[in-house]
């Protein structure tokens, strides 16, 4: 019989996606398939690939493709919901830590990809009445990523990376933030005065009101000049 | 004018070295970013380079409805690379919404070459430029093909005003899967149509010849790419390498081969009379 192309398009995914017998040229779309969607969910979570193993990665990265079919003809998207099926896998039970280390991964791969983004313009501050700083209001980059976890992810992120050898305490809970500086993804743990300061500005706080919740000068002084320099302040926004 | 494929692994060796090359391709997809270094290195080498945009993930056969979304990505990409050739695939990779991230085939029918000549031609306004289509490896052959494939691949080109990428090694290994003669294949192709040629390796899997791109390019589709330069002139050449990348040099090496035989005086007096 035969069939009009969309339901002939129907029928074929339907068969690259199942999992019977089938003829040796589909077998070649089935692997060609599978090994793309491993490979992009390798890229993107190495560090959980390599907490779990090879062949547990596969199959979890199997099961996730099954669970959430890729939506998007960029490979580069698919995967944003490996965090939220790795914490209801049962058998990743064993690594209570093992979602928010692929949250944090995610993070790094959006941070990536994110708009480039404007640096503070120092020069134009220094030109605006000092009265007016309290009303100023700051963008975070566009890179900027800030995970929380009961977990030392970015512990455990930095001991599996190429080289170290995945030694890591990992009930320590920790604040992450991810940001780009020079064209890479950077990472570093934040106190609970900076996790706070990054989250008013975010909510998009003015400067005064981000500072009325510390209190100590000096130090917010420091840190918003850390944030600045950094690259993790971006343009000011009034 | 031979070019390779830009591969992340070669982004430092190749602004170290700088080799002499007439393009560099890229697939588009992998520069889709809003901003990061991947895209600032594309802009980096964009200087030095001339390049050609590839896209993997239109799903240019699909039923579905053309994803504008995508289509605007690579709009937006192109206007900020201005390459020297875009081009796609002529095959489909999505149905119903759901992605299968590679490249399906077609069944060979009147249907199919209605639906994406309306499709290409879509994309090309959409551009404002013409666009590359290319002929893909296949391992799977519908009972619904009403005609040959290089007829096919012809009348989509022809019909739509594109011209043709051709995949030199997916002929050869098309020609191997589905008994058929690759010569014959490149003689029912109008020798004006095509644009671009791409070489390749491929993989022998289960009696089936598999275009992984993760090999040298074999002799058989060395003189096959040597039959294609006398019938198409002296086409802009592509050396893909996407798995199992290996270093620079090896490429190199690849590329130059192809370049020696762009050379020959008799193809480019082929290309003078093109």
């Amino acid at each position: 019989m035969s069939r009009a192309l969309a339901p002939l398009q129907r029928d074929f995914l339907a068969g690259v996606e199942g999992d019977g017998p089938c003829a040796p040229g589909l077998e070649v779309y089935r692997r060609g398939v599978l090994e793309n969607r491993i490979g992009a969910l390798g890229a993107a979570y190495p560090v959980v690939r390599r907490l779990v193993g090879e062949s547990f990665f596969r199959e979890a990265a199997a099961r996730y493709a099954r669970a959430h079919p890729s939506i998007s003809g960029d490979l580069n998207e698919f995967g944003d919901r490996m965090a939220a099926f790795l914490a209801a896998y049962p058998h990743a039970a064993a690594l209570p830590y093992l979602a928010d280390v692929a949250r944090l991964e995610w993070a790094v791969h959006e941070s990536l990809r994110a708009e480039d983004g404007v640096p503070v313009d120092f020069a134009g501050l220094a030109g605006r009445d000092p009265d007016h700083y309290a009303a100023l209001r700051f963008a975070l980059a566009p890179s900027v990523r800030c995970i929380a976890s009961l977990h030392a992810i970015h512990a455990l992120w930095c001991a599996n990376q190429p080289g170290r050898d995945g030694t890591a305490c990992h009930d320590v809970p920790e604040r992450v933030l991810v940001w780009r500086r020079a064209g890479a993804v950077e990472m570093r743990v934040l106190d609970a005065g900076e996790w706070e300061f990054l989250d008013a500005v975010a909510r998009g706080e003015t400067l005064g009101a981000c500072h009325e919740h510390f209190g100590d000068d000096l130090r917010f002084a420091g840190m918003l000049a850390r944030h600045a320099l950094d690259g993790v302040l971006g343009a000011v926004a009034e | 004018m031979v070019g390779i494929g830009l591969r992340a692994p070669h982004y430092a060796p190749l602004a170290h070295s700088r080799p002499p090359l007439g393009f560099l391709e890229v697939h588009s997809e992998n520069y889709f970013a809003a901003g990061g270094p991947a895209l600032a290195w594309l802009e980096r080498f964009r200087r030095d380079y001339e390049l050609s945009l590839h896209g993997v993930g239109l799903s240019l056969g699909s039923s579905d409805p053309l994803d504008e979304r995508h289509l605007a990505k690579l709009a937006a990409l192109v206007e900020r690379t201005q390459p020297m050739l875009v081009s796609e695939h002529l095959c489909w990779s999505s149905i119903g919404g759901r992605h299968a991230n590679d490249l399906l085939p077609l069944p060979f029918t009147e249907e199919a070459i209605g639906h994406v000549v309306a499709r290409v031609q879509r994309v090309q306004e959409r551009l404002a430029r013409a666009i590359l289509v290319e002929n893909v490896s296949s391992y799977h052959a519908f009972a619904e093909s009403t005609l040959p494939e290089e007829r096919f691949v012809a009348e989509v080109v022809r019909r739509a005003g594109c011209r043709l990428l051709l995949d030199v090694n997916n002929v050869y290994v098309n020609a191997r899967n589905h008994g058929f003669d690759p010569s014959a294949y490149l003689e029912a192709l109008d020798p004006a149509s095509v644009g671009e040629i791409h070489l390749g390796g491929h993989t022998q899997c289960d009696g089936m010849l598999v275009d992984t791109h993760g090999a040298p390019v074999c002799e058989a589709v060395w003189s096959l790419y040597e039959e294609a330069l006398r019938r198409f002139g002296r086409q802009p050449t592509l050396v893909e390498w996407d798995t199992d990348i290996p270093a620079l040099d090896v490429l190199l090496g690849e590329a130059e081969r192809a370049r020696a035989m762009q050379m020959v005086p008799a193809h480019q007096a082929m290309e003078a009379t093109a």
